[in-house]
């Protein structure tokens, strides 16, 4: 199958791995997550100039603005992050948390803010939101305990705390852990949901 | 003639009536039938080919299958393509290529010659090393790729812009060009993580693979 302008899809996943975004106006998108387009589209780092009339709504990320880019004007853009799954959100007043490094794109009438917790963003409002993930998503009801490495995100959830196992937390304490070294097992600390709300897991760590 | 079919889109399978094919090394999963391998230096190509992969470090090691039977390959979990070529050349990175047989003339070729100083900065940029292997003829070429390889449609009419790091090859009567997007903002840092770009007109195919190579430090 070869594709050309006409018979890709319109704002629809290409394969597993790729996502192709049919822009008519503005969007934003993570840099160096294009890996092809066609038509006439520009690229604008967020600095100083008017694209910030569009933005300075929707990104409130000082951490992250570095991170996107605005694209501008038309035509079929493709996105790729190393060959991991991507999907499509559609948001509908929605408060969707993700995983920073997962997002890839998003629409300006999304709110896009940091979260409580270091390395997600929080998104806001009603639009189209683009992640990857290593493996296919997994929707799970809360309240649950998730591996912080298998988390993708989390929607209408308060923000989780960390949960540790008991033995984790008696080598803590107790002299002969300190002095014999911690015996990690690398799951004694999860991330607890609690409330109700859907959880996003990827399929595979990190 | 040999005969490409895919087993899944993971695998490869060719059948052989004493003939002789040219695979990756390391790729041969299984076969049937009565075949010998053997470490092919020439890998179908002439010594004049062998000297410049010497020389440019460019380095196709394949493996010459011949005899009777069928052979399936693999390569590192990676998606394979079948690139049917009827008198087109076509481009493709070395890393990337699995399967052909000697219906193809094989031959690399120095980017720098195809658009002089911007065909070097295309190599230095996407990280992909200066020289390309080329494939003419009628045949298939089978390559791989992260995830299933992307063919895109290059007309007169609509060109098309391509991240040099996703980029797997292309074929047809195709003109490179490399764009970049640098003004004063990459100066101070505030690049559009887009600034390098291929940009293809004329007329023919393109492939990519949704994965963005890492740059060679």
């Amino acid at each position: 199958m070869i594709y050309n302008y006409e018979t890709l899809p319109d704002n629809d996943n290409l394969n597993n791995y790729s996502y192709c975004l049919n822009v008519v106006n503005q969007m934003i998108i993570t840099k160096g997550k294009m890996i092809a387009y066609y038509g006439m589209l520009r690229f604008e780092a967020i600095g100083v100039n008017l694209l910030d009339l569009i933005v300075q709504e929707s990104l409130n990320t000082p951490r992250y603005g570095n991170n996107f880019v605005v694209v501008t004007g038309q035509g079929k853009l493709v996105l790729g992050d190393r060959a991991c799954e991507i999907a499509s959100y559609d948001l509908e007043d929605a408060h969707l948390t993700v995983k920073a490094s997962r997002v890839l794109a998003f629409s300006p009438s999304l709110i896009c803010q940091e979260s409580t917790l270091a390395g997600y963003l929080t998104f806001l409002g009603t639009g189209q939101l683009i992640a990857s993930s290593n493996g296919p998503v997994v929707f799970l009801e809360a309240p649950a305990k998730v591996d912080p490495d298998a988390i993708l995100g989390w929607a209408d959830l308060p923000s989780p705390s960390y949960h540790y196992d008991y033995e984790y937390i008696k080598d803590v304490f107790s002299a002969v852990g300190s002095l014999a070294g911690l015996k990690k097992s690398g799951e004694e600390r999860q991330l607890n949901f609690t409330g109700k709300g859907t959880i996003l897991i990827q399929s595979s760590e990190q | 003639m040999p005969t490409y079919s895919l087993v899944n889109y993971k695998m490869l399978a060719i059948a052989l009536a004493k003939e002789e094919i040219f695979a990756k090394r390391g790729s041969m999963i299984c076969y049937t039938g009565k075949i010998n391998f053997t470490r092919s230096y020439l890998a179908g190509g002439g010594v004049q080919n062998l000297a410049m992969r010497e020389v440019t470090n460019e380095e196709l090691i394949v493996m010459r299958a011949r005899g009777t039977g069928k052979i399936c390959y693999g390569y590192d979990g990676k998606y394979v393509t079948i690139i049917p070529l009827r008198g087109e050349m076509l481009y493709i990175e070395t890393d990337s290529v699995l399967a052909y047989d000697s219906r193809l003339q094989t031959g690399t070729i120095f980017q720098g010659n195809q658009g002089g100083v911007q065909g070097i900065i295309k190599g230095v940029a996407s990280g992909q090393g200066l020289f390309t292997t080329t494939f003419s003829g009628s045949g298939e070429v089978a390559i791989i790729s992260q995830g299933d390889a992307i063919a895109l449609e290059v007309t007169q009419k609509e060109p098309i812009f391509v991240d040099p790091n996703a980029y797997l090859g292309h074929k047809g009567m195709l003109t490179t060009q490399f764009v970049t997007d640098v003004n004063w903002k990459t100066l101070i840092g505030q690049t559009s993580g887009e600034s390098y770009q291929f940009k293809f007109t004329g007329q023919g195919t393109v492939y990519i693979q949704a994965y963005e190579r890492e740059k060679k430090p």
